[in-house]
C-alpha cells in the first residue's frame, strides 16, 4: 500500500515536470514542493531536535545519499576512517559484512564467475583509495579511450545546479561565493530579533520588500549592478518569476532549480521555512527568500550570459573503473588487455554499481547489525527470572532519554525501587509559563501543537516584589546594552564595568566551580522566587489564545493517558516519583540541545509537576478508580527534575506525604547521594579529562557544569543507538551504556494496539529525529552540524555561525559528537527501533501507521521485534 | 609600610620564571609529554604574574638596567599582560581539548605573552622593536593555527601585511629618532637636551610615523579591516587580541609623551580616532553577530584611548587601557553565553519616572561641573566631564528612573553608588601607582579640545537624529555603508566549515 502510494507520489510529480505549459504557475507551491530539500530551523535556544532529512522519507537513504551527493557532494554515509575506527573498536563484526556482500552480489547479474567478483568486491571494501599515480598514468587513460567508443552512454541525468555555481566552476569566477555571502548578510539583519539597536530599515513590510527597497543603496553591489535592478517587481512573486525567466530555466526544471539553491544555505533558508510556518503574515517568506536569492544572481551573472550549455551527456569516465579492477583485482594492464570485450564490459559494470556508495552502505548495515547482535545477545542472555511481586518502595517515571538508562541502573540497584519510561513531556500539550514571565514555552515535541496553557502564579504582594526582583536583574543586562550602544555612555562603560567583570574572570578562571556556584547562589537568593501553585483549573480569559488549565474530563484524560503509556496502572508504590529532565552549562549556545527534547529544548520538570499535580487530585483518583486504575489512599505523586549534567534527583514538588510515603521519601533522600556517585563515575569516565581534581565524581561533574570554559559539560544524547519499546524486566539486568531510549510497554495491556501505535507516532519520532541529527552532525560535520566551538559567533541571539560569517549552522557542534579532532565518540547507526510485543501486533501496527512503515522500509530506521518467548524478528 | 626590594632580584627572578614558562610551553610541544603536563604549565605561568605583581608593589622610582626600564608603568603592563595570558591559557585547558593543535596553543600563547611583557619593559629602542615585532608575529601564528581551514590562512595574511606596515613604521620612527639624537635608550631620547636636539618638522615626521605604527594594531579607520576578518580566530586569541595587542598605542605614546605632546600630529590622530569612534558604535548599532559586535566597540574603545592620549591625558589612557583589556577578554570568554533566551517586557513609563529623571539630569550635571571645576587643566577634562555627566544620567535613567518598582531603584541607586565609588578607587589607585612615571596632563591646544566636541557631539545628535528617522533615504545609505564596511570581505567567508569534513575523511593521519 505504502509503495503505490509512493509510487503516485513520483508518477504526479513527473506528471508535473513533463506538462510545460500549465496555464497557472503557481510559484508558491512549487517552493513549498522545493521545500522538502530543507527542514524548518528554529531558534537555538529553544534547540530541539530535527531531521535534517524529514522530506525525504518517500524515497530510500541510499537514494537520498546518491541524490546529495550529486547535488550538493554531501556523503551522508560513514566514510572509510569512522569505519575503519570502529572496526578497531570492535564494533563490526566483518561476518555480518561479508553476509551483506553475499546478499548484494545474489541480486546483480553479472556476467563473471563468482569468485572473480567476489575478490574484487572484498578488496574494495578495504576502503582505501585509488592510487593517484594510477589514475594519472597515460597507458590507462589510452585504454580507457579505446574502450569508451564501446560502453554505452551514461544514461543519468545530471543533477540542476545554480547558474552562479556553474559559472564558477566554468570560469572560477566566485560568483556562487559572493551570492551566499550577499544572503548570509541579508539573511542576518532581516531575522535578527534582539541584537542590532538600528535593525532593518523597512524590515515590518517583510524580507523582500525590505530589501527591494535597499538594494538600490547597497554599496556593497556596484553601480551598474545595482542600475539593473531599477525597475525590479515590488513583490516578492513576479520578481521570482521575472529571474527565474531572466535565466532561462524552463518551467519543468524550476522546482529543481528551486531545490538546488535552498540547498546552498540550507540553514537560513531553514530559518525562513520555520518562521513562515510561524505566521499567517509571513506564510510566504520562503518565497521571498528565494525571490532575493534569484534576483540577485540574475544580477551578478547578468554581464556572463548565456552561459555555455553544460556538457550535459558529460561521460562516465571509464579510468576509475579501470584502475579500480586493476587495483582491488589484483591485475596488470597486461592482463587486462588480453580480456576480451565481454569480460571487460562485465567487469566495468561491476565496477560501476559497487561504487562507494554502495561499499559504504555495506560497512553500514554490517555495523548496525553487529550493535542489533550485540543488544540481541545481551538482552537474551541476561533474563530475569524471579517476577517480583513484592510492593515495591518508590516508583519513577523518568524521560526516555538515553541518559535516564544509567541512572534508573544505579536507582534500581540501590533500593526497592521501580522505574518506569515514557516521553519527557508526559503527554501533556502544554505551554508553560513560569512565575512572572510573560513568556510562554511550548514544552511538547516540536511534531505538536500545544493545546492548553499551564501558568505558576503565587500571592499578589509575593508576586509583585518578585517581579520586581526579576526586572532589576533583567535592567542591569539591559542598561549595560544600553550602554553599549551609545556613543558617549559606551566610552566610560569598560571603566565603570571593568572592575567586576575582572573578578569573574578571574573567579571562573581561578576556581571555576566554587565561582560558578556562588554567582549561581547569588542569583537564587537575590530572586527568592516564591513557592507557586499551577493554574490546573479551566480559567476563561479572553485574552490568550490557548485555554489556561484543565476541565476535568481532560485531567481525568491526560492522567489515564500518561499512567497508562508508562504501564503503571496497578500495584502503586507509596511514592511515586516523576522525573523530568534539565542540564547545567554555562557559557553554552547550546545548553537547550542538553536540555529535553520531548519539551521542545527545556527542562522537564514543569510537565512533571503538572502531572504530579494532576495524579494526586482525589476527584480524579475517584473517576479512575471507577476505571479500574485503583490508586491507593496512601499513594503521593511527587515530583522530581533529573539533573543530567550532575546525574542529581532535585525534588521539586513535594506534597503533604502520607506515613509510608514518607518512609520512602527519606530512605530515597538518604539513598540518593550513593546512586548519584555511581552514576557521575560511569559518565565521567567517559568524556574527555585531563585526569580529575577531586576523587568525588559529583565535584568533578560540578566543574563540568560550571567551568565557562568546558566545550563538553556532558555527552548529551552521543552514542545513542537503540529505542526499546518494552517492560523494563527485559533490560533490567543490562548495562546499555546509555545508548538506548527506553519505553516502557505492557503488550498484554494493550489489546488493540492503540498504546503502540502512539509511542510509534510520537515517542519513536522525536527519537529518531534526534538519532539522525546525531547521524548527520557525524558523517557530514561541515553541511549539517554546527562546525568547531571554537570559532563559532551568534548572531541575531538566534543561531550560530562558523568564523567570519557562515550558514546559519544547524546540528550538533563537532565537540558534541566528536572526542578531539581525531577520535570520534558518537556512532553513526541509525535508530534501531525493538518492540517487546507478538508479531500480530507488530504486523498491525505496520498496517495502521503507513509512514512508519515506509520510514522502515527506507531504511530511515530499523526495527525488530521480541515475541513473548523471547525470540527476535528482524523486519527491515 | 612596605619592605622597599631591590629591582635587581626581581627583576632577575622575573626573568627566569617567565623563560621557565617558555621552556615549559615548548616542553608541552612535544607529542611524548602527557596531555595531563598542561595542568602543571598553568601552575608555572602562574609565577611570573606573581612576581610582577610583587613588583608592581614595591617599586617606587624608575631603575634602569641595561636595556630594561623598570618603573611602575613597565610593571603594570606586565602584569596585565601576563594576567590576561593566564586567564587565556587556563580557558584554553578546557575550551581547546581535542584540537588538533592543542598542543601548539599554548606554545605560542605562552610566546606572544612573553613577548609583550618583554616589550614594555624594554628601554632600549632596538629591543623595543624587536620585541613587538614578535608579539606580532605570535599573534598571527595563533590566528592562523588552523592550517586546514583557508579562510584563517587569508585573515591571517590580511592582518600580516598591515601589521608589518606598522611595524616598519615603528622601526623608521625609530632608526629617525635614533639618527637625530644619537640615543637608542629611551629615557634618554625623551630628556630635554635630547629632545631639543630634534627639529620640528623631524619631530612632525616621527610622531606621523608613530601615529601610523599605533592606529593599526588599534584598528583605526582606515585600518579597521584586519581586526573584523580576524573573527575567524578562536576565542581565547580574539580574547588576547582585543585585550594585549590592540592597545599597544596608549602605552607607547605615553612612552613617547615629551616628544608627541603639544605637535601638530595630534591633530591628525585626533581626526582618525574621532572617525574611529563614530564608526565602532555604528557598528555596534547595525551588526547582529555578536563577536563582530564586540569588534566594533573595540574600535570605538581604542579611539576613545588615542583621543586620550592626543589630549595629553596619558594616565587616563592608561587607566582606559587596562580596564577595556579586562572588560572585553571577559565578554570574548564568555561569547556563548550572547544567545536570546527570553524577551524584554516593556516597561510602562509613570509620572514619577520622570521625576527621578530629572533627579538625575541634575546629578549628572552637577557631577560634570565638578569633575570639570575640581581639574586643574581645562583640555582633557572638558571632555571627560561631558562624558562623566553624560553616562551617569544615562544609567541614573535606566536603573533608577525606569528601574522596576522600590526594589528595583533601590538596587538600582546601589549598583550606580557602588559603580561610582569602584570608580573613584580604582582611579586613585591607579594615580598612586603611576604618578610618578606617567607624564602629567599637557595643556592640549584648545582647537583640538574643540574638535573632538564637536565629533561626539554631533555624532551623538546624528544618532539621534537617525533614530527618528528611519524610513529616510540617509539612513538607509548610512545603514548600509555601516553594514559594508564591518562585513568581512567575501574571500574570508566560508558558506560551510568544509575543512572539517576533510579533517574527518583522513580521520587525524594528515597534517
Amino acid at each position: 500500500m505504502t509503495v503505490t502510494s509512493t509510487l503516485t507520489e513520483k508518477l504526479n510529480l513527473q506528471k508535473e515536470k513533463l506538462t510545460p505549459d500549465a496555464p497557472h504557475l503557481d510559484l508558491n507551491d512549487l517552493v513549498k514542493a522545493a521545500s522538502r530539500v530543507i527542514a524548518p530551523l528554529w531558534p537555538i535556544a529553544t534547540f530541539a531536535a530535527r531531521n535534517p532529512w524529514m522530506g525525504f522519507e518517500g524515497q530510500t537513504f541510499e537514494q537520498t545519499a546518491r541524490w546529495l551527493k550529486d547535488t550538493r557532494d554531501v556523503e551522508i554515509y560513514p566514510c572509510a576512517s569512522l569505519i575503519h575506527a570502529a572496526q578497531k573498536r570492535g564494533e563490526v563484526d566483518e561476518d555480518f559484512l561479508e553476509m551483506a556482500l553475499q546478499r548484494w552480489l545474489d541480486v546483480q547479474s553479472v556476467d563473471l564467475p563468482l569468485g572473480v567478483a567476489e575478490r574484487f568486491c572484498r578488496a574494495a571494501l578495504k576502503l582505501d583509495e585509488l592510487p593517484s599515480v594510477l589514475l594519472e598514468s597515460p597507458e590507462l587513460k589510452i585504454l580507457a579511450e579505446k574502450l569508451s567508443a564501446l560502453m554505452p552512454q551514461n544514461p543519468e541525468k545530471h543533477p540542476l545546479k545554480p547558474l552562479s555555481l556553474c559559472l564558477e566552476e566554468q570560469s572560477g569566477e566566485k560568483v556562487a561565493h559572493a551570492l551566499d555571502h550577499h544572503m548570509i548578510k541579508w539573511c542576518k539583519l532581516f531575522l535578527d530579533e534582539s541584537q542590532a539597536a538600528w535593525s532593518l530599515p523597512n524590515r515590518e513590510e517583510g524580507f523582500y520588500r525590505a530589501w527591494r527597497r535597499l538594494i538600490q543603496y547597497d554599496p556593497a553591489l556596484s553601480y551598474t549592478q545595482r542600475q539593473r535592478l531599477k525597475d525590479w517587481p515590488q513583490e516578492a512573486e513576479t520578481a521570482l518569476k521575472k529571474a527565474l525567466s531572466a535565466l532561462k530555466i524552463p518551467q519543468s526544471e524550476m522546482r529543481d532549480y528551486l531545490e538546488a539553491h535552498l540547498l546552498a544555505l540550507p540553514g537560513w533558508a531553514g530559518m525562513m521555512l520555520w518562521r513562515s510556518q510561524q505566521s499567517t503574515q509571513e506564510s510566504s517568506l520562503l518565497t521571498e527568500y528565494l525571490a532575493v536569492r534569484i534576483s540577485m544572481e540574475w544580477i551578478l551573472i547578468k554581464p556572463h550570459l548565456p552561459l555555455l550549455k553544460q556538457k550535459s551527456e558529460e561521460q562516465l569516465s571509464l579510468v576509475p573503473l579501470i584502475a579500480a579492477w586493476i587495483h582491488w583485482g589484483d591485475m596488470t594492464m597486461e592482463a587486462w588487455e588480453k580480456l576480451s570485450v565481454l569480460e571487460q564490459k562485465a567487469r566495468l559494470t561491476l565496477a560501476r554499481r559497487f561504487d562507494e556508495t554502495v561499499r559504504r552502505r555495506l560497512w553500514l548495515e554490517a555495523w548496525e547489525q553487529t550493535y542489533t547482535d550485540q543488544l540481541m545477545k545481551m538482552i537474551s542472555s541476561k533474563k530475569r527470572e524471579s517476577d517480583q511481586k513484592k510492593r515495591a518502595l518508590a516508583q519513577f517515571a523518568f524521560c526516555i532519554d538515553v541518559r535516564s538508562e544509567p541512572f534508573r541502573r544505579k536507582l534500581e540497584k540501590a533500593g526497592p525501587f521501580e522505574t518506569y519510561g515514557m516521553a519527557g513531556f508526559f503527554g501533556l500539550p502544554i505551554m508553560t509559563c513560569e512565575l512572572g514571565s510573560k513568556h510562554a514555552h511550548s514544552s511538547l515535541p516540536v511534531i505538536l501543537k500545544p493545546q492548553y496553557q499551564v501558568k505558576e502564579s503565587s500571592p499578589e504582594f509575593e508576586l509583585k516584589s518578585y517581579q520586581q526582583r526579576r526586572q532589576t536583574v533583567n535592567s542591569f543586562g539591559y542598561m549595560f546594552k544600553m550602554m553599549k550602544q551609545n556613543l558617549l555612555a559606551s566610552l566610560l562603560l569598560p571603566e565603570v564595568s571593568g572592575p567586576l567583570l575582572c573578578l569573574q574572570m578571574l573567579g571562573r578562571s581561578l576556581v571555576p566551580r566554587s565561582a560558578g556556584q556562588m554567582i549561581r547562589k547569588l542569583r537564587k537568593a537575590w530572586l527568592r522566587k516564591p513557592s507557586t501553585e499551577l493554574s490546573l483549573n479551566r480559567e476563561n480569559h479572553l485574552e490568550t489564545e490557548l485555554p489556561i488549565g484543565f476541565s476535568e474530563e481532560e485531567k481525568v484524560h491526560f492522567v489515564r493517558q500518561a499512567l497508562k503509556m508508562m504501564g503503571l496502572t496497578n500495584h502503586f508504590a507509596p511514592l511515586v516519583v516523576i522525573c523530568g529532565h534539565g542540564s547545567h552549562s554555562t557559557n553554552n549556545p547550546y545548553a537547550a540541545a542538553l536540555d529535553c527534547g520531548a519539551c521542545g529544548g527545556a527542562s522537564g520538570g514543569f510537565n512533571a509537576r503538572v502531572l504530579a499535580a494532576l495524579c494526586n487530585l482525589p476527584k480524579i483518583r475517584e473517576i479512575l478508580a471507577t476505571e479500574g486504575i485503583l490508586i491507593p489512599e496512601d499513594t503521593v505523586f511527587v515530583a522530581a527534575e533529573h539533573i543530567t549534567t550532575l546525574d542529581e534527583l532535585r525534588f521539586i514538588y513535594v506534597p503533604e506525604l502520607s506515613d509510608a510515603a514518607q518512609a520512602a521519601f527519606q530512605q530515597i533522600q538518604t539513598l540518593l547521594p550513593k546512586v548519584s556517585q555511581d552514576a557521575n563515575a560511569e559518565r565521567l569516565s567517559q568524556l574527555p579529562s585531563l585526569g580529575f581534581r577531586s576523587k568525588d565524581p559529583r565535584v568533578e561533574a560540578q566543574r563540568f557544569a560550571e567551568d565557562w570554559s568546558e566545550v563538553r559539560p556532558e555527552w548529551g544524547l552521543a552514542r545513542n543507538a537503540a529505542f526499546i519499546i518494552g517492560h523494563r524486566r527485559l533490560t533490567q539486568e543490562c548495562n546499555l551504556e546509555g545508548r538506548v531510549f527506553l519505553h516502557s510497554y505492557d503488550w498484554q495491556k494493550d489489546q488493540d494496539g492503540t498504546l503502540l501505535s502512539n509511542i510509534i507516532a510520537g515517542p519513536v519520532t522525536v527519537a529518531q529525529w534526534i538519532n539522525l541529527q546525531y547521524y548527520a552532525s557525524t558523517v557530514a560535520p561541515h553541511y549539517y552540524g554546527s562546525g568547531n566551538k571554537a570559532t563559532q559567533t551568534v548572531t541575531g541571539g538566534l543561531g550560530v555561525m562558523q568564523g567570519n560569517a557562515s550558514d546559519l549552522l544547524s546540528g550538533l557542534p563537532w565537540q558534541s559528537v566528536m572526542r578531539s579532532d581525531q577520535e570520534v565518540y558518537h556512532a553513526p547507526l541509525r535508530l534501531l527501533v525493538v518492540i517487546q510485543a507478538p508479531q500480530e501486533y507488530v504486523e498491525r501496527l505496520m498496517d495502521h501507521d503507513p509512514a512508519f512503515h515506509r520510514k522502515v522500509q527506507n531504511g530511515w530506521l530499523r526495527l525488530a521485534s521480541i515475541d513473548p518467548e523471547g525470540h527476535w524478528k528482524i523486519w527491515s | 609600610m612596605l619592605v622597599l626590594l631591590d629591582s635587581l632580584p626581581i627583576f632577575s627572578a622575573f626573568s627566569v620564571s617567565l623563560a621557565v614558562c617558555i621552556l615549559s610551553a615548548f616542553f608541552f610541544l612535544h607529542p611524548r609529554v602527557p596531555l595531563r603536563f598542561i595542568r602543571l604549565h598553568v601552575g608555572i605561568i602562574t609565577f611570573p604574574v606573581l612576581i610582577s605583581l610583587l613588583a608592581l608593589i614595591t617599586t617606587d622610582a624608575s631603575t634602569i638596567i641595561g636595556p630594561w626600564r623598570l618603573d611602575s608603568l613597565a610593571w603594570l603592563m606586565v602584569l596585565f599582560v601576563l594576567t590576561i595570558g593566564l586567564v587565556v591559557q587556563r580557558y584554553s585547558v578546557r575550551y581547546l581539548l581535542g584540537d588538533r593543535s592543542y598542543r601548539k596553543y599554548f606554545a605560542l600563547l605562552t610566546f606572544t605573552s612573553g613577548s609583550a611583557s618583554f616589550t614594555w619593559l624594554s628601554n632600549d629602542l632596538r629591543w623595543l622593536v624587536v620585541w613587538w615585532g614578535l608579539t606580532l608575529l605570535g599573534l598571527l601564528l595563533l590566528v592562523s593555527v588552523n592550517r586546514e581551514w583557508k579562510v584563517a590562512g587569508i585573515a591571517a595574511i590580511f592582518s600580516g601585511r598591515l601589521f608589518i606596515i606598522s611595524w616598519l613604521a615603528l622601526l623608521a620612527a625609530t632608526l629617525w629618532f635614533w639618527q637625530a639624537t644619537g640615543h637608542w635608550q629611551l629615557s634618554l631620547m625623551m630628556a630635554k637636551d635630547s629632545l631639543a636636539q630634534v627639529s620640528s618638522w623631524e619631530r612632525t615626521g616621527i610622531n606621523l610615523l608613530l601615529v601610523l605604527a599605533v592606529i593599526i594594531p588599534a584598528a583605526q579607520w582606515p585600518f579597521q579591516r584586519w581586526l573584523l576578518e580576524s573573527v575567524v580566530a578562536p576565542t581565547p586569541v580574539s580574547a588576547v587580541m582585543h585585550a594585549g595587542l590592540v592597545n599597544a598605542g596608549g602605552i607607547m605614546l605615553t612612552r613617547f609623551a615629551p616628544l608627541f605632546s603639544g605637535d601638530i600630529a595630534q591633530i591628525f590622530l585626533v581626526i582618525i580616532s574621532g572617525i574611529s569612534i563614530l564608526l565602532g558604535t555604528g557598528i555596534i548599532l547595525v551588526q547582529v553577530d555578536y563577536k563582530r559586535q564586540l569588534v566594533g566597540s573595540t574600535i570605538a574603545q581604542m579611539g576613545f584611548m588615542l583621543i586620550q592620549c592626543a589630549l595629553g591625558a596619558y594616565l587616563a589612557a592608561i587607566i582606559h587601557l587596562v580596564l577595556h583589556g579586562l572588560f572585553k577578554a571577559t565578554l570574548f570568554l564568555q561569547a556563548g553565553s550572547a544567545v536570546r533566551r527570553y524577551e524584554r517586557t516593556s516597561r510602562p513609563i509613570q509620572l514619577s519616572s520622570f521625576l527621578w529623571m530629572i533627579v538625575g539630569s541634575a546629578c549628572g550635571l552637577f557631577v560634570a561641573i565638578y569633575d570639570w571645576l575640581t581639574a586643574p587643566e581645562i583640555g582633557y577634562q572638558v571632555i571627560s566631564a561631558l562624558i562623566l555627566g553624560y553616562a551617569l544620567f544615562f544609567a541614573w535613567t535606566q536603573l533608577v528612573a525606569f528601574g522596576a518598582g522600590l526594589i528595583g531603584r533601590i538596587a538600582g541607586l546601589f549598583l550606580l553608588g557602588g559603580a561610582v565609588m569602584v570608580f573613584i578607587m580604582i582611579h586613585a589607585a591607579f594615580y598612586a601607582l603611576l604618578h610618578e612615571t606617567v607624564d602629567h596632563v599637557v595643556q592640549p591646544p584648545a582647537l583640538v579640545v574643540i574638535l573632538i566636541m564637536v565629533i561626539l557631539l554631533s555624532g551623538s545628535a546624528l544618532g539621534i537624529w537617525f533614530t527618528r528617522h528611519r524610513s529616510s533615504a540617509s539612513f538607509a545609505i548610512l545603514y548600509l555603508w555601516l553594514v559594508r564596511l564591518s562585513e568581512p570581505q567575501s574571500d574570508s567567508v566560508e558558506s560551510h566549515p568544509d575543512y572539517l569534513a576533510r579533517s574527518l575523511y583522513w580521520g587525524g593521519n594528515r597534517r
